[in-house]
C-alpha cells in the first residue's frame, strides 16, 4: 500500500514536472478523441440518412377485389414470418378508397368518376417494409407463388425497382465508405498516440534507468506511467467531451432542419454516451498503457 | 565480502570485457581498480550491479551467488549495494532531498525514517543547505555528493565507485575521496574505479590493475603503475 501512495505521489509529481510534456500529450490524446468523435458523429449521420432514405422505401401489394378477409390475413401472415420484414400495414378497402380521395382531391374529374360507380373499385392493400432495400425482390419472389395469382393484382415493386436497387447500392456504398474511413482513423489515432508515448517514455529513458540502478522494481518504475496513462486519459477525455458538447449544440440547430430531427446529435450521444465515453475512455487508455510498456521495456533492461 | 572465481565476460566473439579472471575483496577494504580504457574497468562494475551477466566463472556478494542471479532480485541487490557514477546519475526532476529519499522509497521504507535519515546523511555530505535544489542548479562536486549520499542512506555494506572524479577539477576530486576514505573508515566496504594516478599513488591502499581483461597486478599497498 506504502508502495502503492507512493507510485501515486511519483505520477502526480511527473505531470506537474514535465508539465509541457504532459500538456502535449494531453494534447494530442484530445485531438485524436475530436477525430474519433469527428467520425462517430459522421457515422451517426450517415446511418441517420440512410435509415430516413431505406423507411421511404416499401412495397405495396393490391390485392383483387373480391378476395376474402381469411386469404388477405393469410398472406399478411405468410410475409410478417420473413425476418426481413420489419413492419406490414394493411389497409382495407375504405380506408384505400378514402386515401385515393386525399391523395386526389383537388382532380374533380377523378372525384365525379368515382362517385358515378356503386361500389368501391378499389382492393384492400398490403404495404410491407423491410430492413434493407435489397430484401425487397425476395419478398417479391416469396408473394409471386401460383397459389396467390388470383388473389393479388399487382405489386407497386415492379415500377420502382430500379430505384431500389440504386438506392441499396448507394446506401451500401456509404456504409462502405464509412466503415473504410473509421479504420483508417482508428489506424492514425493508433500511430499517433503509439509516437507521443514513445517520445514522452524516449525522453525520460536515463530518468528509467537511474530508477532501476538504485533498486528499484520495474513496478515502482512502471506504475507512475501507468497512473499518469490514466489521469491524461481522462482529462483529454473532459476535455474532448466539453469540445464535443459545444460542438453538437452548435450543430444541431442546422442538422435538426436537414434531418428532421430536433437535437438529433445531442440525443444520439446522450442515449450512447457510455458506449462512446466507454469504448474511448477504454481504447486511449489502453493504447497509452501498452505503448507506455513497450517502449519503456528496451529502458528497463538494465 | 566479495569473490570473483575464474570470471569472464564475452560480449562477442572478439569483445571480450574480463578474462578468466579472480579476486577476493575483505569487508572494510579499500580498493582501487584501474587500467586504461577498455580494460574492463566498467564490465566489473556492470557485473557487481548486475547489469550485466558474466559469460563464465562465479561471482559471490556477502556469500549470495549474483552470477546467475534472477531478474526479480536484481533490486534487492541493488539496495544492498551503494553505486556512483562519473555522470552522477541523478533524477534531474527530483530535488537533492528527493533524489536521496528515492533510494529509501523504491525499498519501501517508511516515510518517517526517510524525514528522519535523509538530512543526516545530507549533512554528512555537506549539503544540508542545498537539499531543496535540483541537479541543475548544482556544481559537479555537489551533484558527487549527493550520489554519495543517495548510495549512503541505507547503510550499504559495498561501495562502488565508478570513476566518481572523472568529471571533477582537483579540488573537488579530492574533496570526493576524501568522503570515501570517511565512509571507509565507519566499515564500508569501497571499490574504486579509476584512472586518476594522482588519487591512487595518495590514497595508498590495495591497487588492482587490469589489462585487457585481466589482473595483471594486485597489491596490498600498491601504486598507479601503467
Amino acid at each position: 500500500m506504502l508502495s502503492f501512495f507512493r507510485v501515486l505521489h511519483f505520477a502526480f509529481q511527473d505531470i506537474v514536472r514535465n508539465i509541457s510534456l504532459s500538456f502535449m500529450t494531453v494534447i494530442i490524446l484530445v485531438l485524436m478523441l475530436l477525430s474519433i468523435n469527428t467520425l462517430v458523429v459522421v457515422r451517426a449521420v450517415t446511418e441517420h440518412v440512410v435509415s430516413q432514405v431505406k423507411e421511404q422505401i416499401d412495397v405495396s401489394v393490391y390485392f383483387a377485389h373480391d378476395i376474402k378477409q381469411e386469404q388477405m390475413e393469410e398472406i399478411k401472415k405468410y410475409i410478417s414470418a420473413f425476418p426481413e420484414v420489419v413492419k406490414t400495414t394493411f389497409l382495407d378497402k375504405e380506408a384505400v378508397l378514402a386515401e385515393f380521395k386525399e391523395t386526389h382531391k383537388d382532380n374533380n374529374n377523378i372525384l365525379n368518376s368515382l362517385n358515378e360507380l356503386e361500389e368501391n373499385p378499389l382492393g384492400a392493400t398490403l404495404i410491407i417494409q423491410t430492413r434493407e432495400p435489397r430484401d425487397y425482390e425476395k419478398i417479391i419472389t416469396a408473394l409471386s407463388i401460383p397459389e396467390y395469382k388470383d388473389i393479388i393484382e399487382s405489386k407497386t415493386f415492379a415500377d420502382t425497382q430500379k430505384a431500389i436497387e440504386r438506392i441499396s447500392l448507394i446506401t451500401a456504398q456509404i456504409e462502405k465508405a464509412v466503415l473504410i474511413l473509421s479504420a483508417l482513423f482508428a489506424i492514425i489515432s493508433f500511430f499517433v498516440i503509439f509516437n507521443t508515448i514513445r517520445v514522452a517514455i524516449y525522453t525520460q529513458r536515463m530518468e528509467i534507468g537511474i530508477k532501476k540502478l538504485v533498486g528499484a522494481t520495474d513496478w515502482f518504475v512502471r506504475g507512475p506511467y501507468i497512473i499518469e496513462s490514466i489521469i491524461f486519459s481522462g482529462i483529454s477525455m473532459v476535455i474532448a467531451g466539453a469540445i464535443v458538447y459545444a460542438v453538437l449544440q452548435f450543430l444541431d440547430p442546422y442538422l435538426g432542419i436537414i434531418l428532421y430531427s430536433e437535437g438529433f446529435l445531442t440525443k444520439y450521444f446522450q442515449n450512447n454516451i457510455l458506449l462512446i465515453v466507454g469504448i474511448e475512455f477504454g481504447v486511449v487508455l489502453l493504447l497509452t498503457i501498452i505503448t507506455s510498456g513497450l517502449a519503456m521495456r528496451k529502458y528497463l533492461r538494465i | 565480502m566479495i569473490t570473483l572465481s575464474q570470471i569472464s565476460k564475452q560480449y562477442t566473439k572478439k569483445s571480450v570485457g574480463l578474462d578468466n579472471i579472480s579476486l577476493h575483496v575483505d569487508s572494510g577494504e579499500f580498493v582501487c581498480i584501474v587500467g586504461q580504457s577498455g580494460t574492463g574497468k566498467t564490465t566489473l562494475v556492470k557485473l557487481l550491479i548486475a547489469e550485466e551477466r558474466p559469460t563464465k566463472g562465479k561471482l559471490e556478494i556477502g556469500g549470495w551467488d549474483i552470477s546467475r542471479i534472477s531478474y526479480r532480485d536484481v533490486p534487492l541487490l541493488r539496495r544492498q549495494i551503494g553505486v556512483i557514477f562519473q555522470d552522477y546519475k541523478l533524477l534531474e526532476k527530483k530535488t537533492v532531498t528527493e533524489n536521496v529519499s528515492f533510494a529509501l522509497q523504491v525499498a519501501g521504507t517508511p516515510h518517517k525514517r526517510i524525514k528522519n535519515v535523509v538530512p543526516r546523511v545530507l549533512d554528512i555530505v555537506g549539503l544540508s543547505d542545498k537539499k531543496y535544489a535540483y541537479p541543475y542548479q548544482l556544481s559537479g562536486g555537489q551533484k558527487q555528493r549527493v550520489a554519495i549520499a543517495r548510495s549512503l542512506v541505507h547503510r550499504p555494506k559495498i561501495l562502488v565507485a565508478d570513476e566518481p572524479t572523472g568529471n571533477l577539477d582537483a579540488i573537488n576530486a579530492h574533496e570526493i575521496i576524501e568522503i570515501l576514505k570517511k565512509i571507509n573508515d565507519f566499515g564500508t566496504t569501497i571499490l574504486l574505479v579509476t584512472h586518476d594516478k594522482d588519487i591512487v599513488n595518495r590514497l595508498r591502499k590495495r591497487v588492482i590493475t587490469l589489462h585487457n581483461g585481466q589482473i595483471v597486478v594486485d597489491k596490498k599497498q600498491g601504486t598507479y603503475q601503467l
